[in-house]
């Protein structure tokens, strides 16, 4: 019986290699065509768009990083991403804390706010006529004021807080500092696997958004990176080699991002109640 | 003196409110309002030119996009075709999801860390490198799938041709499948080794201790997970934009509401701003997100009673 059952489970064992090697193949597929394609040069492309590149010719990547504006829409990217992160994770702690704790009156009924978002419909028209209204209609501004909130990162906050014994934080509010003091420096160390989460989440979240920059930013001064791609894939739409240097430069900041995070992420996404 | 009084603000019931006060009132003017205003919009014929009058029309928007206007055929395909892309990608997301947790939660795997970080990946890319990425795979003249497609006599269009719309139900699973496995994984880690111990001493084989073991105690994830699939799935559309654009015989009810909303019918063109009619298209979506979501509770809650008790 003990044979029969380990064979079952080497069969197991092969199958999965098996699932996983058809895996490998449609995710490594596509990353490995699109870093081979940023060297190669547009002839060689046309003429096999499949086979190995000559050479490592960087030309792609610097005449993208010229050609298309690159460097500027990389800080508007840089500094929506920043701006808007840290005013979130900042004033997010603030609401999750006392939601969590229990500390304020109606606690609950305010998380059913953040819940039900999930279901209400896209806020896309109504949003649009409230920036227009307010002035900032193709401003910074207005671009990252509509980035400051994301009820699923205030509902995975107040979960993490939730499983945070109450006594550690009890316990050091009593030498009389201030509440901002408090929770700067004893919430915020005490749920940092959280606050990485939502951070990398939240970040990643604005760095890609494609749609909210071609309905409110028309400036191409103000275009975040992945707008400026589209409008570049526009005007060398046939140019694979170029674009594809300039999306690996669109993806190169984030990926490093998520590999140094990668860690909290998940023990963030379930609470701290996951074992390695 | 000063720490006194100090202690005095941080005990009253005040301060952590007023602290709250700045997120909470963000939410509620960028996020939760502007969300229960498009019903209100719905009603209107709001043109999101700045200055235009703005008229209460009743239930006209809804009348001519889903029975009396030139485009309420295709609107109606469209809500139709809606409803395919969510059947197709919740039911392959959470049944390859699942088949992924299950493969790279074993001890014995080897990589099992790689294969969770390049499967999870295509979420950090996001939605314009996917789409990028599966055009440069995809191209119909020598791209590697083609070349796959040569191997067996076959040839594809892919996102240029009359399938497109099948190609983007296969990039949205593959891009977000990920998040799917994650939520799984770290549901099958809280199940207690007790639990597996106790049904292998009485003789379970791999497949019973995945029934009787695995499957019930999942059920928070199986929750998670199926509420996510069907809700994201309604409101997905942006692999459209990028992978296809705005063409005929492709488009789901999100995209129909940027495109009216934002005049972008005709390609890149702008044209009309009908963002009354839009807010109505979005209401019907909210509409099948709330049937559909409230009875997939409804679902998961009994299935929850009867393993949990």
């Amino acid at each position: 019986m003990t044979s029969k059952s380990s064979r079952n489970a080497r069969w197991g064992l092969i199958g999965s290699y098996v699932v996983l090697l058809l895996v490998s193949l449609l995710y490594i597929g596509p990353l490995l065509m699109l870093v081979n394609t940023a060297f190669k040069t547009l002839p060689e492309f046309y003429q096999d768009p499949i086979g190995l590149a000559s050479s490592f010719n960087f030309d792609n990547f610097t005449e993208a990083w010229e050609l298309a504006n690159f460097p500027q829409y990389m800080f508007n990217s840089i500094i929506y991403a920043t701006v808007a992160t840290v005013i979130f994770v900042i004033t997010s702690v603030f609401v999750a804390f006392p939601i969590a704790r229990g500390h304020i009156r109606g606690a609950r009924a305010l998380l059913t706010l953040y819940v039900v978002a999930l279901f209400l419909p896209p806020a896309l028209i109504p949003q649009f006529q409230l920036i227009l209204n307010l002035n900032l209609y193709n401003t910074r501004q207005g671009y990252i004021l509509l980035f400051l909130v994301n009820a699923i990162g205030m509902i995975v906050l107040v979960n993490y807080i939730k499983s945070v014994p109450k006594e550690l934080d009890e316990s050091a509010a009593i030498d009389g500092c201030s509440y901002p003091r408090f929770v700067f420096k004893i919430v915020m160390p005490l749920i940092k696997p959280a606050i990485a989460t939502v951070t990398v989440l939240h970040a990643i979240g604005i760095w890609n958004e494609i749609i909210l920059p071609t309905i409110y930013l028309t400036n191409s001064d103000l275009y975040p990176i992945t707008r400026g791609l589209v409008v570049f894939e526009g005007v060398y739409g046939s140019n694979w080699p170029g674009l594809a240097a300039a999306v690996l430069m669109l993806a190169l900041p984030m990926v490093i991002l998520f590999l140094v995070l990668q860690r909290y992420i998940i023990s963030g996404l379930t609470g701290g109640a996951v074992k390695g | 003196m000063a720490l006194v009084n100090k202690q005095y603000l941080f005990g009253r019931k005040i301060t952590p409110v007023l602290f709250l006060l700045p997120g909470l009132l963000l939410y509620l003017v960028i996020a939760f309002g502007p969300s229960l205003a498009t019903i209100v919009y719905s009603f209107t014929d709001a043109s999101g030119i700045r200055g235009a009058v703005v008229n209460w029309i009743g239930f006209e928007n809804f009348d001519e996009f889903l029975f009396r206007g030139v485009a309420s055929r295709d609107n109606l395909d469209a809500l139709k075709r809606t409803l395919q892309f969510m059947f197709f990608v919740t039911a392959l997301q959470f049944g390859l999801g699942l088949l992924f947790a299950v493969i790279l939660n074993q001890n014995k795997l080897k990589g099992r860390l790689f294969f969770r970080t390049i499967i999870f990946m295509p979420v950090i890319l996001g939605v314009v490198i996917q789409g990028f990425l599966w055009k440069l795979f995809l191209l119909p003249r020598g791209g590697p799938m083609a070349e796959v497609w040569g191997w067996f006599g076959l040839q594809s269009e892919f996102l240029g041709g009359t399938d497109a719309f099948w190609w983007v139900i296969f990039i949205q699973i593959w891009a977000n499948v990920g998040i799917t496995m994650v939520i799984f994984i770290a549901g099958m880690q809280a199940i207690s080794d007790e639990l597996y111990d106790a049904a292998k001493v009485d003789g379970a084989s791999g497949w019973q201790l995945f029934k009787n073991v695995t499957w019930p105690q999942l059920t928070p994830a199986i929750n998670t997970n199926f509420l996510l699939n069907i809700i994201g799935s309604l409101q997905a559309w942006a692999l459209f934009l990028v992978t296809i654009g705005y063409k005929n015989g492709t488009q789901v009810l999100g995209y129909l509401v940027y495109a009216e909303g934002f005049g972008q019918t005709s390609g890149s063109v702008t044209s009309s701003f009908r963002q009354g009619y839009a807010a109505a298209a979005s209401v019907v979506l909210f509409l099948l997100v709330l049937v559909l979501g409230l009875s997939a509770n409804w679902f998961v809650t009994r299935r929850e009673m009867k393993y949990m008790g």
